[in-house]
Order: C-alpha cells, then structure tokens, then sequence
C-alpha cells in the first residue's frame, strides 16, 4: 500500500491543487447542462400551440383615467406551463441522475429541479389570481407602467422562471459558461427582440414571435453545451 | 501568567486523512456525493487492489460508508463520505491552509 505522507514544505500547496484539481473533474463529470437546456427549448415550443388555440379571458376590469385595467387570464397556455414545467424539471432530475451516475457519480440537480417547479407554481398562482396590480403602488401605473416594473413583469414569466432556475443550476456546478449563457438569455427575455416578426399577427399572437427566440436560444445552447462536451470527453 | 503558543498546524493533522490517495477520495466523494469505484480507480491512477485498501482503512476510521449493488448483472460499489468524512476533509483543508499561510510568513520573514 503506498502511504505518501507529506513531510516537505512545499507539498500542502500541491496537495491543496490537486484536491482543487479533483473537485474541477468531478463538477466536469457531473455536467449534463445539454439536457435541462433541450427540454425547455421543448417546452416553450410547445407553448406555441397553446396559445394559437386558446383564448384570453379577461375579468374584473375597471376603467381608470386614460383606459380600463383588467385581469387577463389565459387558461390553456397557463395550464401548459405549469403541467409541462413540473414534468420538463421531473423529466430533467431522472435523467440527470441517470446519467450523471452512468459516468460513475451523483449529481447536485435537486435544488434546481426544486427552484424550477416552486418558481411554475408560484407564477401559475400569480397569474391566476391577476397579481399585477400588487406590484404597483397605483393600478393606473399598469397602463405606463416604469421599467422596473416592465423588467420584473418579464421576468415573472414562465420563460423567466427558466432563467432563474438556470442561474441556481450555474452556481450548483460553478459553471461560469452556463452563467454567461443564462445571462445572454436573460437579456433576450429583458430587452425583448421581435425582428418585426408577428407584427400584423395582431393580439395575443404576437407573444409567439418571443417563444420561438426563446426557444431558439435554449436549443442552440443544448447544440453548444453538447458539442463542447462531445469535444471534451473526445480529448 | 504565561500565553499558551498557538499550535503548530502540522499537529493538527490527521494521519488518516493526511496522505495524497485518501485526500482525493475523499474529496472526490464530497463533491461527487456519491461515487463508483471504477471512477475512483480511473481518477486516482490505483490499482483495484489498492484502492480497495485505501477504502478499508477510510471505512474503518469511520469517514466513508462503502456500498456494494448490482445494476443489471453488473456489481458496482459506490462510496459516500460519513458527516465525520466530511469534518474530516474540510478540517484538513483548513491545516493545509493554515500551513502555507505559515510557510510564506516564515518565507517572508
């Protein structure tokens, strides 16, 4: 049995760099960060569907100076995010682990999965019960709302509560390319892009345009988190 | 009244855990929670044998648990660190740190 203990001074230092050195491989094993990112990119194409065949419905309106404020409801794509979200994060944790140990490891995808699903039920709630005007001071504000608020209410969407789980998952497995890819996607979802697509699609339909660049992004950040990590374990 | 010296961190360490293999299980096992022999073996550059030696004597200081199982008709042995594995490992890396901070002062002095 070999037994190297370490008498030499200069040994702690290597020590410590090969204990930071191990603890790098085993968060590389670990990585499936293709899968969460080719699930959701599923997921919000699906979406699409829901909303092109369903419709709004709107209750509770009142007028106020300068328009009518009322509480919009989308029942069939509501209901999609939330049932296709719990299974997409159940979907993602099996088999996460499922290959994560394959590799010969476990995987630290809980807290993920559990940020994920708390955060779908918790914007299916918020929704449902129209809680929009909560977030202002004066219901008038929903018609010119600052754009703070515009930024909050982006991010408290289905798409958003993607991007957020994927920044817990980020600092789970320090993956600072999944980091600055969830930032990247955050952005698109704060500063929403249209190229001018679905402009004359008119009402709720212009939504779509956004799901489809969201969606576009998360797959071809499964194409980029996959290749890198075919490449890495080819070398 | 005379002030205790502080202790020296080499003192401290533990004979155990202080060795470069059980060092890697050991850190291998925290961050991987749960991790199968065959990956040990590969990362660590052991023989099956060897390795099975360093476990027994982890296993027997009460800082790994060893669990043998099958999937399919394959056998596979995962071993997870104890809470006193991880006290362990996470008291040795503070020595270990605590002596190169020591070294560079001495080196600076």
């Amino acid at each position: 049995m070999t037994s190297d203990t370490v008498p030499a001074a200069g040994d702690p230092r290597r020590l410590l760099a090969e204990v930071r050195g191990f603890a790098h491989r085993v968060r590389l094993t670990q990585r499936v960060t293709w899968l969460p990112l080719l699930v959701l990119a599923l997921v919000t194409f699906g979406a699409i569907p829901a909303y092109m065949l369903g419709r709004p419905v709107t209750r509770d309106c009142y007028s106020v100076e300068g328009g009518e404020i009322c509480k919009i409801w989308e029942p069939a794509a509501d209901l999609y995010w939330l049932v296709a979200l719990v299974v997409a994060y159940v979907v993602i944790a099996r088999v996460y682990l499922r290959v994560a140990r394959g590799r010969g490891v476990d995987a630290r995808v809980l807290p993920y999965v559990l940020t994920g699903v708390a955060f779908s039920v918790v914007m299916f709630v918020l929704i449902g019960v129209g809680a929009g005007v909560w977030f202002v001071r004066d219901a008038e504000d929903l018609l010119h709302p600052s754009t703070s608020i515009e930024v909050l209410f982006r991010l408290l969407t289905p798409v958003g509560g993607i991007g957020i789980a994927l920044l817990v998952l980020a600092w789970l497995e320090r993956n600072v390319a999944l980091l600055l890819f969830t930032l990247g996607y955050l952005a698109v979802i704060l500063v929403p892009i249209n190229f001018g697509w679905g402009v004359h699609w008119g009402g709720h339909l212009q939504g779509v345009t956004a799901l489809i660049i969201v969606g576009g992004v998360l797959l071809l950040g499964s194409a980029g988190f996959g290749l890198a990590q075919r490449l890495r374990r080819a070398r | 009244m005379t002030v205790p010296e502080p202790q020296h961190p080499v003192t401290g360490l533990d004979d155990v855990v202080h060795q470069r293999v059980r060092l890697g299980i050991l850190t291998i096992a925290h961050e991987a929670r749960r991790v199968e022999f065959v990956y040990l073996r590969t990362q660590l550059g052991l023989t099956a044998g060897n390795l099975s030696q360093h476990l027994a004597v982890l296993e027997t200081a009460g800082l790994v648990e060893v669990e043998k199982g099958y999937e399919g008709k394959r056998g596979r042995t995962w071993v997870s660190l104890t809470a006193a594995g991880n006290t362990a490992l996470a008291e040795e890396i503070t020595r270990l740190k605590q002596l190169i901070a020591r070294v560079e002062t001495t080196a600076g002095q």
